[in-house]
């Protein structure tokens, strides 16, 4: 029962599904068992780490300055950027060159960006959320939440490009409308 | 000549920003749904986009691309900041309606992404023009979006009443947007087809980022 | 392959055969109003479906007529006094969105019916869910009034039913009024089964989860009364019959589609019992389309790996031959 009820709470508070947050990202990792899990690995540091971090500017960051969050969180996500991709480089620099890949999609999109900003707002409009730990669970949860809406479209993935689906739908908008459909169910059990 | 001229105006139809390369997809599905958003969001993402592309293609281009990348975002949220004074001027109440989808048109898939391998491979005014297509091209579909999807679903057009008997308010949800998205997408693909550009399927098959 | 044509035809007119007799005790309970209602959901569907094949160049043929089930099965859904223009739009959008542009009943990945319904489900709820009293008739253009909140959601909320058990097998409580008549849908049902026109694992994986979890969990007093009232309200025999153990959704192979049938079963019942959630099994059934997706990946996975084995085999058979061939030729 409590796994029902956390599933259903994952689904309401996707970022894809409820909020159309890294869409994009997704319909190029589904293309790809290991493109997907990849990704969605990658972009669950990013969300974590950067949520991490998120809490730390958002203490420090006095209110008059507010509009400077973006630029703050963009550097963030850069230090990220860099030091995962040196970590990379150092891992092992033979694979480096398809790793780096996952990295440079996962860094600057809306799933990420979008999640810093999301857990802010959630944290802003319900002050006990305000907990760095939150943050990073937080983070992570979004991160989930990608893995889990692009195995919902890696189901249909085979579908969704089929020669049977009219030429002019093939792909991406029917991948939109699957999205949709999905996301509407997840609406009405809301 | 003649290829050149059609790759300047390409992102207005042929190669449209969000119905061939499906970027910047959030924002129309989740806040195309009334006109006045859409306004605001028009303004804020041509600005950012336009200043921000041009000021970036100043960066020199020996530096490695996640170093080109970080600071093209970087660039983007600068300019955001008078940006976002601006439009709590002009647009105070859709701020908060629009929420987090203002700042994250700064990390747009046209400046992160495709300044990089687009426009700064092309010469300055040449990359303008381009630009200046490729912003309209959104702005074209987010009009489109929200006239359709406000009429439908609330029965106003830019807040005004009209006489519209059978609302469909699902249609002004996120859910709403994807599928109306989707099938957008689909007339979009078949008139290009129709009109002989490009083939029906995957538009140019490069969807990047956001 | 015509034999799989001759088979999906037959299946069609068994289902369509059950669902005109869930029309007809409708008609029974509320009028012309609710045959009304079915037939311009059918029409709707077949002129949407006509339009979407004409569009994708392809001819409309008896096989495209499963357009007239899903609206059928989704008029027995609605109230018998739903508006007619929005059931006929939901129809279009089942038509359209959920089946058409992902290649038709070629490609069949949604319900239709269950699309539509949570479809109205997302934009006329209060209208969905307030039905009239069975018995009461009202006019085609006629507008409705008294309504009542359904037998179900008031299970939902106090956990007991003040109806007798003869009047829930005959459907006589508010509700809508295919989904309701449990009698016609059991023998529904086993017509179904054993024609083979459903999936039965799909179907009593549902029943059975159903069952299991009212008996474990129960939603009413006593467990037999948890387990009757689960069954008969929420629509749960409904859409484990027409929704659930579709053909074209559930996995083919009875012990994955019972698995599948199982799990949406469980996941809505869990549903309905922690937010009262009215007809969740129809919600759960669309959210569950890509569940059912990665079982048939998973089939025709190992349907490729199982033919890939047996070629394997041939092959080494084939080799083994020639080689015997040849000792015994060069014994010779």
């Amino acid at each position: 029962m409590f796994l029902v009820t956390e599933l259903v709470t994952l689904l309401a508070t996707n970022l894809i599904l409820t909020q159309a947050l890294g869409t994009s990202t997704l319909f190029i990792a589904a293309g790809n068992k290991k493109n997907l899990l990849w990704t969605a690995i990658t972009i669950t540091v990013f969300t974590s780490v950067g949520s991490g971090a998120a809490y730390i500017v958002n203490a420090l960051l006095p209110d008059g300055l507010a509009d400077l969050t973006l630029l703050f969180y963009t550097l963030i996500i850069g230090a990220i950027y860099v030091l995962l991709l040196t970590a990379l480089y150092f891992a092992g620099s033979d694979s480096f060159e398809t790793t780096r890949k996952y990295v440079h999609v996962s860094a600057f999109n809306c799933a990420v960006m979008g999640t810093l900003f999301t857990i802010t707002d959630r944290a802003d409009a319900y002050p006990p959320l305000n907990t760095f730990i939150n943050f990073v669970l937080s983070g992570a949860e979004a991160g989930t939440g990608f893995i889990l809406a692009a195995f919902i479209l890696t189901a249909a993935y085979r579908k969704l490009n089929s020669a049977k689906v009219p030429a002019s739908f093939r792909g991406f908008p029917a991948m939109l409308v699957y999205l949709g459909l999905i996301s509407m169910a997840v609406y009405a059990l809301r | 000549m003649n290829k050149k001229k059609t790759a300047v105006f390409d992102g207005l139809l042929g190669d449209n920003t969000v119905l061939s390369s499906l970027m910047v997809i959030s924002p129309v599905i989740m806040c195309g749904n009334t006109l006045e958003n859409a306004i605001a969001l028009i303004y804020a993402f041509s600005a950012i986009t336009f200043f921000a592309v041009l000021l970036g293609s100043f960066v020199p281009r020996r530096l490695p691309y996640a170093a080109k990348i970080i600071i093209n975002a970087v660039i983007a949220s600068v300019v955001y900041i008078p940006v976002k004074s601006v439009a709590r001027e002009f647009f105070p109440e859709v701020i908060t309606n629009v929420g987090i989808y203002f700042p994250l048109l700064a990390v747009n898939s046209l400046i992160v992404v495709q300044s990089e391998t687009r426009f700064y491979r092309m010469r300055r005014l040449s990359m303008t023009a381009s630009l200046v297509f490729y912003i309209l091209g959104f702005d074209a579909v987010m009009i489109v979006t929200a006239f359709i999807r406000e009429l439908f679903a609330y029965g106003t057009i830019a807040g005004r009443l009209v006489d519209a008997d059978t609302l469909i308010s699902g249609l002004g949800l996120p859910f709403g947007g994807f599928i109306f998205l989707g099938l957008l997408c689909g007339l979009y693909r078949k008139l290009r087809s129709m009109s002989g550009r490009g083939g029906e399927t995957g538009g140019d098959g490069n969807v990047s980022g956001n | 392959m015509q034999t799989k044509t001759k088979s999906d035809r037959f299946i069609w007119i068994d289902i369509m055969v059950t669902l005109l007799t869930l029309e007809l005790m409708d008609y029974f309970y509320y009028g012309v109003r609710a045959a009304v209602l079915g037939s311009v959901c059918a029409a709707a569907s077949v002129a949407a479906e006509m339009i979407c094949l004409r569009l994708m160049h392809r001819k409309f043929t008896a096989d495209d007529l499963t357009s007239v089930s899903d609206a059928l099965i989704l008029s027995l859904m609605l109230p018998a006094v739903f508006d007619l223009k929005i059931a006929a739009l939901a129809c279009v959008f089942a038509v359209v969105a959920a089946k058409n542009i992902f290649g038709g009943r070629l490609n069949m990945i949604f319900s239709p019916a269950a699309a539509a319904y949570v479809f109205l489900y997302t934009s006329w709820k209060n209208q969905l869910l307030m039905f009239p009293e069975p018995h009461v008739r009202t006019g085609v253009f006629e507008k409705a009034t008294n309504l009542v909140s359904s037998a179900s959601h008031s299970f939902n909320i106090t956990g007991k039913m003040d109806v007798t058990d003869f009047e829930i097998l005959l459907g006589n409580v508010s509700g809508p009024a295919g989904a309701v008549s449990i009698l016609l849908l059991a023998v529904a049902a086993v017509v179904l089964l054993f024609r083979r026109s459903i999936s039965a694992g799909a179907f009593i994986g549902s029943v059975s989860a159903t069952v299991l979890l009212a008996l474990i969990v129960p939603a009413s007093v006593t467990r037999a009364a948890s387990v009757k009232y689960t069954l008969v309200t929420n629509m749960v025999l409904f859409a484990s019959v027409y929704i659930v153990a579709d053909r074209r959704i559930a996995p083919k192979r009875d012990y994955y589609a019972f698995f599948y049938g199982f799990f949406l079963a469980a996941f809505s019942y869990i549903l309905v019992i922690t937010t009262a959630k009215e007809n969740a099994i129809v919600l759960v059934s669309l959210l569950f389309t890509p569940v059912a997706l990665g079982f048939k990946n998973l089939e025709k996975h190992i349907e490729l790996t199982q033919l890939a084995e047996q070629e394997a085999a041939a092959d080494a058979e084939a080799a083994e031959l020639t080689a015997d061939g040849e000792e015994a030729a060069a014994d010779e």
